[in-house]
């Protein structure tokens, strides 16, 4: 299940060069760039020069700007800790913030939603290297003025900057431009009440295949995980989390709030999330199961309950089933209804009694006039079906007998409930070998 | 209602795991943190302390273990609930300067710490006939085999076969018939002579228990062993086990050097292995072989340990991946630093006419300067709502912490003061 990722220790700043949409390429920009690093701790001065205290963070706020601006400066006045208004900055040097009015107003400063700190929650803290598919800790973050307002345009995650940072004086203050990254092409994950989002991570972010960012999220600490699931669109996120390692899905459920572990469990193949919940314990399962619709976490009670060791336990209750008295047409757009879902390689079909008759593949019915009945389409080979309780060993050998991609899970009577595809038996298998 | 109806009807089946196979999964972080401070140095410290004073400073070593038992587990719980390793949160929260700076000290004191395991390996090898040429490159490529190759589980299989050497230390102190009375005495009646070499040992056997590295360790291994807050107090258990363990083998090293070392007039040693050797005449061939096999097995241990806590920690503070179940080309970095260590401490061993002994003493001062401040980053982050959640420190357990921090830097300001003056 496992994907390498795709770099490893890839120039990202690289890849930046050439992006026309970037706010980097442009010269004026790239002049203007100030290290947040190097910044904090120095003074701040009103228009004449005079001290009025020295930096301790910056306030940004997040809203649908790609680069978010600088709402307010905290800063360190006397014993005291103040804010004051990001529109008040005249002028960022490396050396210094100079605040444009002479009357300052100095506010207590609270957190808000929608905003972070910079020192405190950004800068040293994971954050998501979309383009280079990696989990790094910022070592700088770049501001420079545009549009009238002081933005956070870069990142820097290079271990030069970061070892700059070492150095006294001057120094330490000097960006280097070479390792600048595009915010755009971050995902930040830490804010003080919420989550930092922006629109533009949020599109790349949909762009990326489950199994990477099941990579990205594995390389993640517990926090930020749970904000970066809350960065990808829930069905996104949910096929990722199918292609986690199944300890670090459980570390991750553990931490989310249950109503958004019992959303994203809900939207992942039944007996995948059956298999996960399975190794909760119960408390934090039961909260979980609460917060689901009723149909679903039925099915999903139902598929816990029973054993890996038997069918029941690695089927996926997902599957198309059609009565032999319904016509092609109908079957067709069943078909196009669930095509999203694993089952579109054909339906179930069943007697008046609900018991399986027979599988048809889509490929027949797309063949058979549409206005014919499924009962003509009954024929030979008919499907292989085992019993809910038939041990792992009859799967295999039903499943090597038969040579088929799936084999049908019938209850007692002989209706259908389930399906065990080929991967769900080689998921079964592995985790048999005993990865301890 | 209806869903409590089915929650009668449909019986959920409790966890398959029994409780013991539960435990056997959680465990790892605490005995190995735990039995790798046990290492050729600690040995070496407690045979001093025995040979030495006789039974009179254990008392010294339950200090340590009480110690060591309280801040290995905050390390473990903040490895589980922050799901990061101690040198990412301290950069992260005390700035890439005390990231880097604590990085550096750690690097040097591990490589020089390593150095002694292999010096431990070395003289050990030499009690039964081994050429350190052969010993010290054969215990380097075991190792790194063993970490490198071996899968997740295999490795702490091997790791837990090792701790089972230290019984060798439990069986020696039996044989050499100690005065028991008179051990739990010195165990918890604290006498402190006032004077030079009693003030160091005392210091030394508190900073070779309480170790940077393990708490580095602990922390970065309960992270890459993915344990959830499910698992807390499992791994409790596992913490004060390991660390106990850590105080009773400690408590048996000097018990033996105290019953045969000191009663017999023998109190200068310099190193473990000279103990062992020092054993022979008084408590027979096997006590000696015990004591030397349990040495090798130390130092294997911790030789598996000391690079892989210093691994963590630099992935930890660089951000890059860092987990056992990683191959190279996912986690370089990781790799790299512990084949680095690795090879740079065995070859200070085998160079002829390298300083030991100076990059011994080097390493136990940075080690022990060291502490001081991680400890207080622990402090800090474990009173840091943000990081922890509900599982920051109360006020009472804060109150523990402080004092321990606070023995620890008198003893750590009277090495310093009686190596330097």
């Amino acid at each position: 299940m496992k994907t390498p990722p795709v770099s490893t220790i890839n120039t990202v700043a690289k890849k930046i060069v050439g992006r026309s949409d970037s706010a980097l390429t442009k010269k004026s920009i790239r002049d203007s760039l100030v290290s947040v690093a190097g910044l904090i701790g120095r003074p701040v001065r009103d228009e004449n020069g005079r001290d009025i205290g020295s930096l301790v963070d910056f306030v940004i706020k997040h809203d649908e700007a790609t680069y978010p601006a600088v709402s307010g400066l905290i800063v360190k006045v006397g014993q005291r800790t103040s804010y004051i208004k990001g529109a008040k900055i005249s002028s960022l040097t490396h050396n210094e913030i100079r605040i444009s009015s002479l009357k300052i107003n100095l506010e207590d400063f609270q957190r808000r939603d929608g905003e972070s700190l910079l020192d405190a929650d950004v800068l040293d803290h994971q954050i998501v290297d979309v383009d280079g598919l990696r989990v790094v800790r910022s070592s700088d973050l770049y501001l420079a003025p545009i549009d009238k307002e002081v933005r956070l345009v870069g990142v820097d995650i290079s271990f030069r900057s970061f070892i700059r940072r070492l150095f006294p004086g001057a120094i330490s203050r000097l960006p280097t431009f070479d390792h600048v990254v595009d915010w755009a092409t971050i995902a930040s994950l830490t804010s003080g009440t919420g989550v930092v989002r922006t629109a533009g991570q949020r599109s790349k972010l949909a762009q990326l295949r489950p199994a990477d960012l099941a990579d990205l999220l594995e390389d993640l600490a517990g926090r930020e995980q749970g904000a970066f699931v809350d960065l990808l669109d829930p069905n996104l996120a949910a096929d990722a989390l199918e292609e986690m390692e199944e300890e670090d899905l459980q570390g991750l459920l553990r931490g989310l709030p249950a109503e958004r572990a019992a959303e994203l469990l809900s939207l992942m193949e039944p007996d995948e999330s059956a298999e996960v919940m399975r190794d909760l314990d119960d408390e934090h399962r039961d909260a979980i199961l609460a917060q689901m619709d009723k149909p679903t976490a039925k099915v999903l009670r139902e598929l816990i309950s029973f054993d890996e060791k038997f069918a029941g336990g690695i089927m996926t209750t997902h599957m198309l089933v059609i009565k032999q008295t319904d016509t092609v047409e109908t079957a067709l757009k069943l078909l196009i209804a669930h095509k999203e879902r694993d089952v579109v390689d054909g339906v179930l079909v069943v007697d008046s009694k609900g018991r399986l008759v027979d599988h048809i593949q889509t490929i027949e019915l797309v063949a058979a006039k549409s206005s014919a009945l499924i009962e003509s389409l009954i024929a030979a080979p008919y499907p292989t079906a085992v019993k809910i309780d038939a041990p792992l060993d009859e799967v295999i050998d039903e499943f090597s007998n038969n040579r088929g991609s799936s084999i049908v899970v019938v209850d007692e009577k002989g209706r259908p409930i389930g399906r065990i595809l080929a991967d769900d038996l080689v998921d079964a298998l592995t985790d048999d070998e005993g990865r301890a | 209602m209806s869903d409590s109806k089915e929650k009668t009807g449909l019986k959920i089946p409790s966890p398959k795991k029994i409780r013991i196979a539960a435990f056997l999964g959680v465990m790892g972080p605490g005995m190995l943190a735990g039995l790798s401070d046990d290492d050729p140095a600690g040995i070496t410290t407690y045979s001093q302390l025995g040979a030495h004073y006789g039974y009179r400073l254990m008392w010294v070593l339950l200090v340590s273990t009480i110690a060591l038992i309280i801040f290995q587990d905050l390390g473990a719980r903040i490895g589980v609930v922050t799901r990061q390793g101690l040198l990412g949160l301290v950069r992260q929260k005390y700035g890439a300067r005390s990231g880097i700076l604590s990085a550096s000290a750690l690097i040097i004191a591990n490589i020089g710490t390593m150095t002694a395991e292999f010096a431990g390996i070395a003289a050990a090898g030499q009690l039964f006939g081994l050429s350190r040429y052969i010993s010290v490159p054969i215990a380097a490529v075991v190792v790194s085999a063993l970490v490198l190759r071996g899968s997740f589980a295999r490795v702490e299989k091997v790791f837990f076969a090792l701790c089972a050497v230290f019984l060798a230390y439990v069986i020696a102190g039996f044989m050499s018939h100690p005065h028991w009375g008179a051990a739990f005495k010195g165990l918890v009646l604290p006498t402190m002579p006032l004077n030079h070499d009693a003030i160091y040992l005392a210091t030394a056997t508190l900073g070779t228990t309480l170790a940077p590295w393990g708490l580095a360790f602990i922390q970065s291994y309960a992270v890459d062993k993915r344990l959830t807050r499910d698992d807390l107090k499992l791994l409790r258990v596992d913490v004060w086990t390991g660390s106990l363990l850590t105080g009773v083998i400690g408590f048996f090293v000097i018990v033996t050097c105290a019953a045969t070392l000191n009663a017999h007039g023998i109190t200068n040693i310099t190193d473990a292995s000279q103990a062992a050797a020092a054993l022979k005449p008084l408590a027979g061939t096997l006590a000696e072989d015990l004591f030397a096999i349990g040495l090798i097995g130390a130092a294997l241990l911790a030789a598996s340990i000391l690079p892989l806590s210093t691994a963590y920690s630099i992935s930890d503070l660089t951000g890059r991946p860092a987990a056992l179940d990683d191959s190279y080309s996912e986690a370089p970095l990781f790799y790299s630093t512990f084949g680095i260590i690795t090879v740079l401490a065995a070859s200070l061993i085998l160079i002829p006419g390298a300083p030991l002994i100076t990059i011994l003493i080097v390493s136990q001062i940075i080690n022990a300067v060291l502490l001081l401040p991680l400890l207080i980053y622990m402090f800090g982050i474990s009173r840091d709502k943000r990081l922890m959640g509900e599982f920051r420190a109360s006020n009472s357990m804060s109150v523990v912490y402080g004092i321990i921090i606070a023995i620890v830097a008198v003893c750590v300001g009277a090495m310093l003061w009686f190596t330097f003056f």
